[in-house]
């Protein structure tokens, strides 16, 4: 045999070799190793082209190109191995991770609004939205204030509706923990007028209030929102369209409204409003009470004795004003049957309802 | 007030519906509570006939009837009744028909017995509270007519919520004239009845000296009354008008003033002593009531007297001593005007109420007090007999609010409702009482006299708005008015952000539990008239009421209560009373359940400081915490004041263990708050360029000695003191480590500091942070002994 079939056939058992050592080697280490095994500096490759110094001048070229061609082969074969078995690694690792996803996500304290805020919040922001500024007053209020102003006069039988809560007076003077919002109209009259001058004004005032009864059906504190409006030519037909929009907002659907005569002091004329029945659509619940609407607040055309009182000309302007109880309306919202569980303050409550 | 159908329909020819009714009293300002209907609610009740009468084969209580209801065939009825008998006629309620008491009558065997339908006793048919055995009829009574046609049970009887200005239609004239109105129907005229009057009866002889407060009072002697009950009809129709039948005399003041609305009262005339006086009482003067309350009276209350005392307080009640009774023969009627306000204000000083009060604090109509006093007088004339005396007249019950007039322009009336006012109305409003002349767009009304809500231009407008139906008023959304709105107050939703629930407790708490918290400096707000003790002082610590709702949460088997509220706090100031703005904390138990990464952890003091830190910071504000062991309710050595720049905006702490035990809570709980009002304002977020070289991070980590540093020296000095001695290049510094125990000698603790270098401009050197380390080291052994950890 020729120096050159003898390095040829070397070459070629190298190749065989090494093609089948690729083949079996099981992970990317291994495959390294082949790698500068047989096509390393010191590799067998090498090796055998050292036996190329010894052919004649003209053979050279031609073992040359067979040494590249083997090269070649065996580079590609590697690349080959290395791809696929990249890939078994990648699939290996993804599979030592794997996680149960089922597992609960590590917990963070989740706080959540008192229903009663959220009804608070709601309602203001439908009332900013609509231009109305907020305003608040003190709890503890004067007989003027509560009464007086509002055009109840002491001997009034309102006044002894109100159920009010008397607290230490201050020298002569009675005080009382105010039985509505409706103080804070006067509050805020004089306050406005005593910056502004002259209507008009819009205001939304929430706010907590207190009436000495107790029972399934009243708290001794609950939250009011009075809304009042004074201008020129303020008539009944805003009132009625402040309200229908107001009810529609808060409640998320298109409700309607009605309007019935009744009696406040401090509104003439006065209304209760009702709305459709928001449980059966107005067809007749036990909610209801098979009637189609529910009662939700007491509104009316401001008395010219409050505007009176503040020093608001009733000849020129005119207003309407309403107060309406949040907790009524949030358990009407949120469908809870019982007004004592708003002041229990069961955290099972309190997240249900904050979600 | 319930009104009987029937009454009204004798008012005024109304041809409508019960329902019809209700919604035509709704649109008037009548609140209907409810309607009754007696006679509906036994329908499919007839009268039956008992043909034959069977004991039952295998209970000796119940009996086989047959029972002939005018069908074809008798019906076999098994009944637990016994006072029945053959040829008996009683009320037999048939298949399918559903009693008041909410049974329905099904078909069914009764021990092995067909039954057919159910005979009924009185309780059955709502008739009655009680009664022994069946309902036998009359031996007349048609056999297979309803049983509600047949006894002539009331169709319906309205509940009725009268609003307070409204005393006029406190009663069927009112509410009939209403409806007469509205419907275009005639209103039956009532006119005092002429009266034949015996000469030989003496005149009530009555002195009226307080005749501001009793403008109008009349009274009558009437003698040989023989006192019996009433007819069966005026108490079948008291009761359905929800009043109780007393005797007689009364029941028939009662039937008159249901019907006119005048309240009356008759005396027993042998009881009366020397002449009647209507004068304002003494103060102090005794008065025992009808209901059994003993008075002292105060000076001013009207009250009505004889020679010995009061023998009534005007328009309220009578007295115990002087009303009609069993052996009553003569009798005195008052029928009167007492001033409302007059009625008002001694009602309420008395705390009481009875139907005559209702109506004269409301105002009664002047023209009934003589119609009243005739109409009654005639009746017990007819019913009891007795020769009636001439009527003893003091003040011109036609002055009362007589001549009342008001004028306007239509236009004002139409803006303020936003509705046309059509000049048909006025007629529906003439027919309720007003005299309305239109010139033009003048409007002029004279107010009826029992009309005491009418007088301005506004009260009119109301008319015209609830005859009209406020239903017609459009829905016009008004014009903005704009006003720059201000930045709501997110303090209590800053805190929920941080993972605490909201809770709302009541302002009012116990004296006791204020007590914990707050000393007694006489400055609490004590209610006059609380509830109970539990709400008898306004809170001056917010404490109490979250340790209720950790208590309440606690006993329900929740293992952690994170809990937060805003609200206010109230005391007396020298210049009268504070309300000052809170948000308050609490937090006890577990802050995290065990879970399957890690273990349950109970809630410290830093929980709650870091809660409270990170609220502030959104605030742009940051606080040091001072500790003080003399913060009342809390914990020495485990509880600190807020200060926030210089302010002392709150406290917080771990409430001490027999407060909490007070409060049923054997874990401890942590509480805190802030004075929103005293709260600076915090820094706004400002940009300022990130830098752009970077930092080095240093440890350090120090021995001190133990009881230094929880007593003096404090994170905050530790904080503080490597600040100032890293020198200008320092931007950060804080306490990464807390370490006593095993390699640390006895007493002392070791403390580990991380501190962080930058310089906007360059890149730090090692000789930067080695200089920083030194003097951070020199200053932690001068200041507090502290020696590098090696």
């Amino acid at each position: 045999m020729s120096e050159i079939d003898a390095l040829k056939a070397q070459l070629e058992s190298l190749q065989s070799e090494a093609l089948s050592a690729f083949s079996a080697v099981a992970d990317l280490a291994g495959l390294q190793q082949l790698r500068v095994q047989y096509l390393g500096k010191k590799g067998a490759l090498t090796e055998v082209l050292k036996g190329v110094g010894k052919l004649a001048p003209e053979q050279r070229p031609v073992i040359g190109q067979f040494v590249n061609q083997t090269k070649s082969v065996l580079s590609q074969a590697l690349d080959a191995a290395e791809a696929e078995l990249s890939i078994h690694a990648k699939v290996a690792r993804i599979e030592a991770e794997r996680i149960d996803v089922s597992l609960p996500g590590r917990a963070s304290a989740k706080g959540a609004l008192h229903p009663v805020q959220r009804g608070l919040d709601e309602i203001t922001a439908i009332f900013s939205q609509m231009g109305f500024a907020v305003a608040e007053g003190p709890e503890i209020e004067n007989e003027f204030n509560n009464f007086d102003a509002l055009n109840i006069p002491p001997e009034h039988p309102a006044r002894a509706m109100h159920d009010t809560f008397f607290v230490n007076p201050i020298g002569d003077e009675p005080m009382l923990l105010r039985t509505h919002t409706s103080p804070v109209q006067i509050r805020a009259m004089k306050r406005f007028l005593a910056e502004e001058g002259e209507p008009p004004l819009a205001v939304v005032a929430p706010g907590r209030v207190y009436r000495c009864d107790y029972d399934v059906t009243h708290s001794p504190m609950f939250h009011q929102v009075e809304v009042f409006k004074v201008d020129r030519d303020v008539s009944m037909a805003h009132l009625k369209g402040v309200l229908k929009h107001f009810l529609s907002t808060y409640f998320e659907k298109d409700v309607s409204i009605r309007l019935r005569p009744h009696y406040f002091p401090f509104t003439e004329p006065s209304a209760e409003v009702d709305i459709g029945c928001v449980f059966c659509a107005g067809k007749g619940c036990r909610i209801c009470k098979n009637s189609g609407w529910i009662e939700v607040l007491g509104s009316g055309m401001i008395h010219p004795n409050v505007l009176k009182s503040v020093g608001i000309d009733s000849e020129e302007f005119s207003g309407f004003a309403f107060g309406l109880g949040v907790e009524r309306l949030v358990m009407l919202k949120q469908g809870i049957p019982d007004l004592r569980m708003f002041f229990e303050n069961d955290v099972r409550f309190l997240r249900r309802m904050g979600s | 007030m319930k009104i009987p159908f029937s009454w009204l329909k004798e008012q005024v020819a109304l041809t409508s519906t019960p329902a019809q009714i209700a919604g035509n009293l709704v649109r008037l300002g009548h609140e209907v509570e409810g309607i009754e209907q007696p006679r509906a609610a036994v329908k499919g009740v007839v009268v039956g006939r008992i043909s034959s009468k069977q004991p039952h084969p295998d209970a000796d209580k119940l009996s086989l009837l047959k029972v002939d209801i005018g069908q074809a065939e008798l019906l076999d009825i098994v009944c637990g009744a016994s006072n029945m008998d053959t040829g008996d006629k009683i009320p037999v309620a048939t298949i399918g028909t559903s009693l008041p008491n909410g049974l329905t009558i099904k078909k069914g065997k009764i021990r092995g017995e067909a039954s057919c339908g159910m005979c009924c006793s009185e309780t059955e048919l709502g008739l009655s509270d009680e009664s022994a055995g069946l309902l036998i009829l009359p031996a007349d009574a048609p056999v297979g007519l309803e049983i509600g046609d047949y006894l002539a049970l009331e169709e319906a009887v309205f509940d009725l919520s009268i609003t307070p200005n409204r005393g006029d239609c406190m009663n069927t004239r009112g509410i009939a004239r209403d409806l007469a109105a509205d419907a275009r129907l005639p209103l039956l005229e009532v006119a005092p009845p002429v009266m034949e009057v015996d000469a030989n009866v003496p005149l009530t002889k009555v002195a009226v000296t307080a005749s501001t407060d009793c403008p109008a009072y009349l009274a009558r002697r009437i003698e040989g009354v023989k006192l019996a009950d009433s007819p069966a009809w005026m108490q079948t129709g008291l009761m359905l008008a929800g009043m109780r039948p007393i005797n007689g005399i009364v029941d028939v003041l009662n039937y008159v003033m249901l019907y006119l609305g005048q309240p009356m009262h008759a005396f027993d005339a042998d009881k009366i002593k020397g002449e009647i006086q209507v004068r304002a009482a003494e103060g102090g003067e005794q008065f025992k009531a009808l209901d059994g309350r003993e008075l002292k009276l105060n000076a001013g209350d009207l009250v009505v007297a004889d020679q010995s005392g009061v023998i009534a307080l005007a328009g309220i009640m009578g007295s115990a001593d002087s009303g009609v009774s069993d052996g009553t023969v003569n009798i005195v009627l008052e029928s009167a005007f007492f001033r409302p306000a007059r009625v008002s204000e001694t009602r309420r000083t008395y705390a009481m109420v009875s139907e005559a009060s209702m109506r004269f604090e409301r105002g009664v109509d002047p023209e009934m007090v003589l119609t009243g006093m005739q109409q009654a007088s005639k009746i017990i004339a007819e019913l009891f007999g007795g020769v009636v005396g001439e009527i003893t007249v003091c003040g011109n019950v036609s002055e009362i609010n007589a001549g009342k007039q008001m004028h306007c322009s239509v236009t004002r009336i139409e803006k303020r409702l936003g509705l046309a006012l059509p000049e048909a109305v006025d007629d529906v409003l003439r027919d309720m009482g007003f005299g309305i002349i239109r010139l033009g767009d003048r409007l002029e009304v004279a107010i009826p006299p029992f009309r005491h809500d009418v007088s301005i231009p506004e009260d009119m407008s109301e008319e015209y708005a609830r005859v009209i139906g406020f239903d017609a008023i459009p829905e016009i959304l008004p014009a903005l008015t704009t006003t720059a709105p201000a930045q709501p107050d997110r303090s209590i939703h800053d805190a929920v952000a941080g993972g605490f629930l909201q809770a709302v407790t009541y302002a009012f708490i116990s004296e006791k539990e204020q007590r914990l918290f707050v000393s007694d400096d006489g400055n609490d707000i004590g209610l006059q008239n609380p509830i109970s003790d539990a709400m008898s002082v306004m809170r001056r610590t917010p404490w109490a009421g979250l340790l209720n709702v950790a208590k309440h949460n606690l006993n329900r088997q929740q293992p952690g209560v994170a809990i937060a509220e805003q609200g206010r706090l109230y005391s007396k100031t020298a210049a009268g009373h504070d309300e000052n703005n809170v948000l308050a904390w609490m937090m006890v138990g577990e802050t995290e359940a065990d879970q399957w990464y890690g273990n349950a952890r109970v809630a410290n003091f830093f929980d709650l400081k870091g809660a409270v830190e990170a609220w502030l910071a959104v605030r742009g504000l940051t606080a040091r915490f001072i500790a003080d062991d003399h913060i009342q309710g809390l914990q020495a050595g485990q509880s600190a004041k807020i200060l926030v720049g210089r302010v002392e905006a709150g406290r917080l702490g771990k409430v001490d263990g027999d407060i909490a035990a007070a409060f049923d809570i054997d874990i401890p709980v942590f509480v805190a708050d802030i004075n929103l009002d005293v709260l600076p304002e915090g820094k706004k977020a400002k940009f300022a360029p990130l830098a752009e070289f970077p930092g080095v991070e240093r440890d350090l980590v120090f021995l001190l000695e133990k009881s230094a540093f929880v007593r003096e020296s404090n994170t905050d000095a530790i904080v503080q003191t490597v600040s100032k001695a890293g020198g200008k290049l320092l931007t950060d510094s804080r306490l990464f480590d807390l370490y006593e125990g095993k390699g640390v000698p006895e007493g002392k603790v070791s403390v580990g500091v991380r501190f962080t270098l930058q310089d906007p401009k360059r890149t730090l050197t090692q000789e930067d942070s080695d200089a920083a380390s030194a003097a951070i080291i020199a200053a932690m052994d001068k200041r507090f002994g502290a020696v590098l950890r090696g």
